[in-house]
């Protein structure tokens, strides 16, 4: 607990030192809970999320960091590796591939290379995940759009 | 990975295009999460049979533990008793080479009180440092293992304040706060020697996966609980500069005349990186025995 804790204001630093830096990244510490933590990424240019900024959630375990922080989409997002749904995302370094040497910082940029680079056969967003298995990159960058569109995009005012 | 809810996202599509915050809350509902539950349950349960590291056990219960087994492997154990006295398990969770190793190194130093080997792996310890830096490590990510790791070097020293007995040593090692932390500090040490000397390692890694270095390190030596193969041995006995013997107990045997046990000395390359499996006329003579069974490293004390 205290070690995690020791971890995560160390990262609070350094995410406060390198605002700048990732110019995609606003990674933000609840102000009551340093276990909770919120992310805005902007969605890769070249593909159907950009333009979008996503909305991301981090619950952050006690035995962090050995254990991997649980991440999830807020903003609604077609995605073969996000759950449509719950927002869950199907990354190995937030399962057993995790590792001590990522940060939430460095789990941003995973998921950013995630969003450009899906993984359509370990889908766990089915709809989306067949339409890239079956070569339909017209739909499944349509219907990736229109949801950017819809839900990661400032209304039109 | 797989879940079959991607029917409901037809039904979701017109609904709304955030995700409610009363689901938000609720982060016990992931089917991965579940899954990740579930093992950490499987983890927990045989935990309870075996701790991080057991207790020195005499030779005579390896033997038992095959009676009915391989005569081949009866032989062995034969063989091993002439030489060696006792076994002390370690827990079969993926980081039994670093745990035994971890255990050895720190009892070993516990033992001899050999102030000179202490300062010499801090040297080392200090290269590894800078070798992570150098490959682009945050500091934040590994210097709270570095840390933890030289603060019991310096425990088992006697004669300090905070200096702790053999049976402190063994309670701090079946303590997953502490015990954990040292393993991956050794898995930062072993995946920064591998990336400093990949050019060395890659055939090896070549020859075990279809991994590139990088790929390797992160999949298979920086995350726990990811078992150790000769190129994680070669490569933190390279960079901590520790020889290490491994005893082979397998079904392997010889052709003619009696049954005998392979083993391999681990001898570290000082500086030079021609070939990190020395010969065997090296009069460097490992202080860590290991007992490796397929798939397990346990620790061996010679008699």
């Amino acid at each position: 607990m205290q070690a995690s804790r020791a971890r995560l204001f160390k990262e609070y630093k350094e995410v406060q030192r390198e605002k700048t830096a990732d110019p995609d990244i606003q990674l933000v510490c609840d102000d009551s809970n340093i276990f909770k933590w919120t992310a805005l990424i902007k969605g890769p240019s070249e593909t159907p999320y950009e333009g979008g900024v996503f909305q991301l959630a981090f619950a952050v375990p006690e035995q962090y960091p050995l254990q991997p922080p649980q991440v999830r989409f807020l903003t609604k997002i077609f995605h073969p590796n996000v759950h449509f749904k719950t927002g869950e995302i199907c990354l190995d370094i937030l399962k057993n591939a995790w590792s001590p040497a990522w940060t939430l910082q460095s789990v941003c940029r995973a998921i950013i290379a995630l969003m450009a680079h899906p993984e359509p056969d370990s889908p766990l967003n089915c709809d989306s995940g067949n339409l890239l298995r079956s070569g339909d990159m017209r739909g499944f960058q349509s219907m990736a759009r229109m949801y950017t569109r819809l839900a990661a995009m400032p209304k039109k005012g | 990975m797989q879940n079959q809810d991607g029917a409901v996202a037809d039904r979701e599509k017109e609904s709304a295009v955030s995700i409610p915050i009363s689901e938000v809350d609720d982060w016990a509902n992931f089917a991965d999460d579940d899954i990740m539950q579930q093992q950490s349950a499987i983890h927990a349960e045989e935990a309870k049979k075996i701790p991080f590291v057991g207790d020195k056990e005499p030779l005579s219960m390896l033997a038992a533990e095959y009676e009915s087994g391989s005569p081949i492997l009866l032989e062995k154990i034969k063989v091993l008793d002439q030489q060696y006295a006792a076994i002390r398990r370690t827990r079969g969770d993926g980081n039994c080479f670093f745990r035994s190793f971890m255990f050895s190194y720190l009892e070993h130093i516990l033992e001899s009180q050999d102030r000179a080997e202490v300062d010499r792996i801090k040297g080392n310890v200090e290269e590894c440092r800078k070798t992570l830096q150098s490959l682009g490590h945050t500091d934040f990510t590994f210097e709270d293992f570095f840390s933890l790791f030289l603060e019991q070097l310096e425990c088992v020293l006697q004669g300090n304040e905070d200096s702790i007995s053999q049976d402190e040593l063994i309670l701090r090692s079946r303590d997953q706060s502490i015990s954990d932390y040292v393993v991956m500090f050794f898995r930062f040490v072993t995946s920064g020697e591998i990336r400093k000397r990949s050019e060395f390692f890659e055939p090896f890694i070549l020859g075990l996966t279809n991994a590139t270095v990088e790929q390797f390190c992160k999949s298979s030596v920086e995350p726990m609980g990811e078992e150790s193969d000769h190129v994680h041995i070669t490569a933190l006995s390279d960079a901590l500069g520790v020889p290490i013997r491994v005893v082979y107990l397998d079904r392997s045997s010889c052709d003619i005349g009696g049954v005998s046990v392979n083993h391999h000395d681990f001898l570290p390359t000082s500086g030079d990186k021609s070939n990190a499996k020395g010969g065997s006329t090296d009069p460097v003579k490992p202080f860590i025995t290991l007992l490796y069974r397929p798939g397990h490293y346990d620790i061996l004390y010679p008699k």
